[in-house]
């Protein structure tokens, strides 16, 4: 979030601040931008803050389009909380809405289901006379209006619980056929799930006028809640996918560890199914992030400082886009037993073959024995290394590679792979390392503070060079699962050109970092932002 | 909760014992002694599939939440189909996964079942290479199943073109499913057969 102020400290920033006391926001945003390609802009909410956020929007749409608060959960959740489009194909065709968002039955309601047990049912009376609904029926409305044509005072119920119900005769509408039943007529029909008779009072349906006795509702639904099922209950029926939404669950659950349940689930769907929503995936945080654009940028967390996606929640993978990165996870747990045996953690220096295990995560090589200096990538002299064209990055494919046979074309394709894996892993394992320097760097400042050789903030630099290095290098690993899925040709070409270039300048600052008490302060610094000026060109010119 | 279970499952031998179905000899069900939760049942395949004339054998396990979630039905018949494994048995059928409804019962199983044995469905396969035959080969598919409603589930069809065969591999010491499975599964190719059977 606050990349931008490490690196580029350029002259304008400092004229900025100089001569202008207070800052003028836009040029600010624009600069953030415009400079950095990882800026993006996202909030950490408490679950209190997400619950307010969530209800607002709810409650937004009932009152809009004059639904009940549950209802309009149904709806936002179907439709991705896209409130405007909700509220159009509302407007244009109420009817096709609620059956897209599975609140009325797609086909004409009846009671076929009962038909099983042999219920003596007067059933389905279609009748388009909407003056059936005249007796206004008390129980809990869903929809205030069913079209936008109706007058506000016709009620039309989505689900009904009888319980609440005195007359002797009631009306059920469903969609635009009513369907009439004689209270002494539902009194002999049996609950289909558990064969008993079923007083009217004890039962209850959802609008496709499935009838179940309450207490089969209720074992279903603690079911299904034990099941992590919560926002997603269909009715009972076979091949119904009317939905049983929460005001007609809840106060059907007898126990209140279930109720608990109900509400933390459902939350857990609603958090899930809003694209400007995302948990944090750090161990045990409640965090919710939310961002207005669903895009592929880091987030950190502000509770548990974890990094991670927004689009994805896995880990951050710029430049890779997230449908590349699985692809790349998937495949290196496939095939990471050869990787392993590939790449083990020793190798012998190149020129005097004494065995050397990486302490550091630079790759620039100096054998303790024999002073050679080499790279670790590919054990070649590291003087070649140092010019401006830096190959080690780079995978050479064989140019006849379409006319060798199939095992070789395999050992070919296995070949490319552990040259990206190996370089993939090279950097996790430099990066681990590092993260160990950065420790030590930090003793260091604490015994030279302790020692009079200059104060906290003198070597403060120190510690900034190690965590920009952190980050480039993160960046690097991240560009090779790309590399590895980019079809061949100029562009990319171009990229692992710049990737090269960035590995040389990381290499560099790492060797110098490593080495900073020989290293010139200002020597340091300049090669800090040489390293971040090639990170950020890398992501500008790749973004996904 | 099992307590409705043991009260359904009760409901629903009597209404499949008395449903013309079993009346016809067309489906079947039986406790296994006298628990519920183990239940065996059959069905007849249908006319004119290659499953005539053959009995299918199920095993049909009631969880303790039933009928809030499905019965486990697998084939105990070995049975040549897209949609049903031909080692394990196991059923690829959406009411017996996510489509399953309370309202439903057994009997629905069963017919939904003998359904699937007149209309596969190779797009949402349980056996791969069954799957692959029935969209590559519809005539060998036929055949092959036919066949194994012979050797296994009592029909009435033989083909002595696979009947030789399968005694050539019988001849040479592979145990008799085995040679039927790698007979089938290479098309009836005696060669790529032994060559599976072998290597």
């Amino acid at each position: 979030m606050s990349d931008d102020d490490m690196g580029g400290s350029g002259d304008e920033d400092y004229y900025n601040d100089y001569y202008s006391d207070g800052h003028d926001p836009d040029v600010e945003t624009l600069d953030k931008t415009l400079q950095d390609p990882e800026y993006f802009e996202f909030q950490c909410l408490t679950d209190t803050e997400v619950e307010r956020f969530i209800n607002e929007r709810v409650e937004e749409l009932s009152t809009s389009i004059q639904v009940t608060p549950s209802l309009a959960k149904v709806l936002l959740l179907m439709c991705q909380w896209n409130l405007s489009e909700i509220v159009s194909s509302y407007r244009a065709d109420a009817h096709r809405l609620l059956i897209q968002c599975q609140v009325k039955p797609s086909m004409p309601a009846n009671n076929n289901n009962t038909s099983m047990v042999s219920a003596n049912l007067v059933s389905a009376t279609n009748t388009s006379n909407r003056s059936t609904t005249n007796t206004p029926f008390p129980s809990n409305v869903g929809l205030m209006s069913s079209t936008s044509m109706e007058k506000a005072g016709d009620c039309v119920t989505l689900c009904s619980s009888s319980s609440k119900s005195e007359c002797s005769s009631r009306d059920v509408v469903c969609g635009s056929n009513a369907i009439i039943q004689q209270e002494s007529d539902v009194k002999e029909c049996c609950c289909p799930v558990c064969l008993c008779a079923m007083k009217p009072s004890e039962s209850s349906q959802l609008s496709c006028c499935h009838r179940f006795c309450n207490s089969c509702w209720s074992t279903y639904f603690d079911v299904e809640i034990t099941q992590g099922i919560t926002t997603r209950i269909e009715c009972m029926s076979s091949h119904c996918e009317v939905l049983a939404p929460e005001d007609f669950v809840v106060p059907l659950l007898p126990r209140t560890r279930v109720r608990e349940k109900y509400h933390q689930f459902a939350f857990a769907d609603y958090v899930r199914s809003h694209p400007e929503l995302r948990f944090c995936p750090g161990p045990n945080c409640t965090i919710v992030v939310r961002a207005k654009d669903n895009k592929p940028k880091r987030v950190i967390c502000e509770a548990c400082n974890t990094q991670f996606c927004f689009a994805c929640g896995c880990d951050y993978h710029l430049p890779t886009s997230c449908e590349t990165i699985r692809r790349w996870l998937t495949k290196c747990a496939d095939d990471s037993e050869t990787a392993n045996y590939i790449s083990a953690h020793t190798k012998d220096c190149p020129k005097c073959h004494i065995c050397i295990e990486k302490n550091g995560g630079c790759n620039h090589m100096q054998c303790y024995n024999c002073k050679h200096e080499f790279c670790w990538m590919c054990l070649g002299c590291w003087r070649s290394h140092g010019s401006e064209y830096y190959e080690c990055s780079r995978y050479k494919e064989n140019p006849n590679i379409a006319h060798e046979s199939v095992h070789a074309q395999a050992r070919e394709a296995l070949k490319k792979y552990l040259h990206y894996y190996e370089r993939w892993e090279n950097h996790s394992k430099s990066l681990k390392l590092e993260c160990q320097t950065l420790n030590a760097i930090r003793t260091r400042i604490h015994a030279k503070v302790m020692a009079g050789t200059g104060t906290w903030i003198d070597w403060q630099y120190l510690l900034d060079a190690a965590t920009l290095l952190a980050r480039c290098r993160y960046t690097l690993q991240n560009t090779y699962p790309f590399a590895y899925f980019l079809a061949p040709g100029p562009r990319k070409d171009l990229f692992e050109y710049q990737q090269a270039q960035l590995e040389a300048e990381i290499e560099n600052l790492s060797w110098k970092i490593e080495r900073a008490e020989m290293t010139d302060r200002g020597d340091l610094e300049n090669q800090m932002d040489i390293v971040e000026k090639r990170r950020t060109t890398l992501l500008t010119d790749f973004q996904p | 909760m099992s307590n409705i279970a043991a009260q359904r499952i009760q409901r629903e031998f009597n209404e499949v014992i008395k449903s013309d179905e079993a009346q016809k000899f067309s489906i079947k069900l039986e406790m296994d002694g006298s628990d519920f939760r183990h239940i065996n049942g059959e069905i007849a395949g249908p006319p004119d599939t290659p499953y005539e004339s053959g009995n299918f054998k199920l095993e049909i396990k009631i969880p303790d939440t039933y009928p809030f979630n499905p019965p486990k039905v697998k084939f105990l018949t070995k049975i040549w189909h897209p949609n049903v494994s031909s080692v394990t048995g196991a059923i690829c059928l959406d009411i017996l996964k996510d489509q399953w409804a309370a309202a439903m019962t057994l009997r629905v199983v069963l017919l939904s079942l003998q359904a699937l044995l007149a209309a596969a469905e190779p797009d949402d396969p349980q056996d791969a290479v069954v799957a692959n035959q029935y969209k590559e080969n519809r005539a060998l598919f036929t055949s092959t199943a036919r066949y194994w409603t012979t050797v296994h589930a009592g029909g009435k069809q033989l083909n002595p073109d696979f009947d030789k065969k399968i005694h050539t591999l019988l001849d040479l010491g592979v145990e008799k499913h085995q040679a039927l499975v790698a007979l089938s599964a290479c098309d009836w190719n005696l060669d790529r057969a032994l060559e599976q059977i072998f290597s």
